[in-house]
């Protein structure tokens, strides 16, 4: 069936590209992470490459409520902090081991999602926006103010990374290594990834984006949007989540403000950079505006301004983020190449 | 009290009802857009309704359809009772409609809209989703074919690819009745189909209605073109200002002296 039409270059067409070049995709990327702090070897380079992989897990969870359901959720930062200090408080008050209170971090900012969404079921767009974006005012608050959970404005000091990981036949792997810490992150933001894609394109994906699309015509053929809404939120919050259990780990630090609001406009700028409803553009989003700033220190404080009219130009200019830029310059690489093959 | 006591009794041979409304009302604010309207649709048959512009035709319909919720009335469909339920319950009873303003998913392709009628089909354990095992590749495959079949059924196998959006406004009323099938429904309600064709695709969708009717499927017909009205419905009902006028056959209906005041704006009752 698809034969039937050569060379038309559809989103379906694209999003649905042959097994093969998935596998190839998947193994390019873990070959980049593998040799990603082989090349950066100093702290500052590796640091920030820890940075990118959790942004990029923010970026994913936040693109598959936003980019794929259609729900404008400004809560993201609220579940990376519920995830940081969930897994670190029962680290540090109940002596929970890293690895279940990593678990517990992820299951509870799965629940945040799901008890906000449900809170939030019958509200869309800029309404929606204003409660999620509440729910994330909340939540800094309780951070701060909570003084006797979470130490409020002076923080929790010296979290421990993950423990060493011990394979069988390997030398114990030592997460005070920035390397390993970053190998850690970076295959879970790859893990996340591969969870979204793989619901994206199960029926699941057509679900969310029926109700993105229209909402009455999607529950007119059998959808029940409410609940899908709900799901999705709580895999965007749950990855969100996870991305904070590492966080504290990482940081050795937990103060609230890693968590304000502005932090959820970040995530959503990466998202809406990136290219909305795709996953490969989210990840871009994610790593550029990680660097960006970084690679703009040079010009001091001049480094705002440039990242703030760089992305209002591809607001303006190219909604459709770079996702939607790659996609046209390669379409017209095709073409071009196509008619020099015709003369 | 019943709609069809009051009422001649459905063509011989006697049919089942599929559908049947008690009661039916809808308020918005002061206006009454639904009053007291009953109805019985056979099973197997084409029912029709017609009535002037703002005579509650589509709100009638987004209450069978439970988009909106009745004020009052209860609805029951082949031994069903809808009343209460969500309009995404009510699909999986086998009630499919198409809107009378497009609502297509204009960004997606043809063949997507109409994979996505399949949603309550689906039969893949959970885990296949996050591992699409063997039983989600013949689910896929499956739906992929049956839409292909869909859209060569309403004559729109080479626009499979195309966005919604970019169909000609014909086509999207076609597309829109491809993807209503897609849910298997028992009764397949739409909303002016003819509004917006041109004469060759009014014949086209007169022809594929009849089709599906022979195939079994009972319609509910909401439409302005008389021609098409009289041409395919068994059954023939006229509301105006909400309430209801009369209902008969086609023939009935048209020697019918109130529809024709309504219809030409004379002097009611």
């Amino acid at each position: 069936m698809s034969d039937a039409e050569p060379a038309r270059l559809t989103p379906a067409r694209l999003g649905l590209g042959p097994i093969g070049s998935r596998r190839l995709a998947l193994l390019c990327a873990a070959l980049t992470i593998a040799v990603l702090p082989l090349v950066f070897t100093d702290t500052y380079w590796r640091t920030n490459l820890i940075v990118c992989a959790l942004n990029v897990m923010l970026a994913i969870g936040l693109d598959f409520v936003l980019g794929y359901a259609g729900q404008l959720n400004l809560g993201q930062s609220a579940f990376y902090g519920i995830g940081a200090y969930v897994s670190t408080l029962l680290i540090t008050r109940l002596g929970v081991p890293f690895w279940p209170a990593f678990a517990g971090a992820v299951a509870f900012s799965c629940l945040a999602g799901v008890v906000l969404s449900l809170f939030a079921m019958r509200l869309r767009g800029h309404y929606l926006a204003i409660a999620s974006l509440g729910f994330a005012v909340i939540t800094y608050q309780i951070l701060l103010n909570w003084i006797s959970l979470t130490q409020g404005p002076l923080g929790i000091y010296a979290i421990p990374p993950p423990p060493p990981l011990t394979l069988p036949g390997l030398p114990a792997i030592d997460f005070h290594d920035l390397a390993n810490l970053f190998y850690l992150v970076a295959g879970f933001a790859l893990l996340s990834y591969l969870l979204v894609d793989q619901l994206i394109r199960s029926p699941i994906g057509e679900t969310l984006t029926a109700i993105r699309e229209d909402e009455v015509s999607a529950a007119s053929l059998g959808m029940n949007c409410g609940a899908w809404k709900v799901f999705a939120f709580g895999v965007g919050a749950a990855v969100a989540g996870a991305a904070g259990g590492f966080y504290a780990g990482f940081v050795g630090t937990l103060v609230p403000d890693a968590f304000f609001i502005t932090e959820s406009f970040t995530i959503l700028a990466m998202v809406v950079v990136g290219g909305m409803g795709t996953l490969i553009g989210p990840v871009c989003g994610a790593i550029l505006l990680t660097l960006l700033p970084e690679l703009l220190r040079g010009i001091g404080d001049l480094r705002l301004v440039v990242y703030g009219v760089a992305v209002t130009l591809v607001v303006l200019f190219i909604p459709g983020g770079i996702a939607e830029a790659a996609r046209l310059a390669l379409g017209r690489l095709g073409r071009s190449s196509r008619r020099g093959g015709a003369r | 009290m019943t709609a069809d006591a009051a009422r001649p009794e459905i063509d011989p041979p006697q049919r089942r009802v599929l559908l049947r409304a008690g009661g039916l009302n809808k308020r918005f604010g002061g206006v009454h857009a639904v009053r007291d309207i009953s109805l019985a649709i056979p099973e197997g048959a084409i029912f029709a309704v017609i009535g002037p512009n703002g005579a509650g035709k589509s709100t009638l319909l987004n209450l069978l359809s439970g988009i909106y919720r009745p004020d009052a009335g209860s609805m029951v469909l082949g031994g069903i009772d809808l009343t209460g339920l969500p309009a995404h319950r009510r699909v999986r009873h086998g009630i499919a409609r198409t809107f009378q303003k497009i609502r297509l998913f204009r960004h997606l392709s043809a063949i997507e809209n109409v994979v996505a009628g399949f949603h309550i089909h689906y039969d893949i354990p959970a885990w296949q989703y996050v591992v699409h095992g063997p039983a989600f590749r013949r689910n896929h495959a499956r739906c992929r074919q049956e839409a292909a079949r869909l859209l060569a059924f309403m004559g729109l196998e080479a626009r499979a690819h195309l966005p919604a959006g970019s169909l000609s406004y014909g086509e999207q009323r076609m597309l829109e009745i491809a993807r209503a099938l897609a849910t298997a429904p028992r009764l397949l309600m739409v909303d002016e189909p003819a509004a917006g064709l041109n004469t060759a695709e009014v014949d086209t969708l007169l022809e594929r209605i009849l089709m599906l009717r022979r195939d079994g499927l009972t319609l509910c017909i909401v439409e302005h073109n008389m021609d098409l009205v009289m041409k395919v419905a068994d059954r023939v009902m006229v509301i105006d200002y909400g309430q209801f006028l009369f209902e008969g056959t086609p023939a009935e209906v048209q020697s019918h002296a109130g529809v024709v005041g309504a219809y030409l704006g004379g002097e009611l009752r």
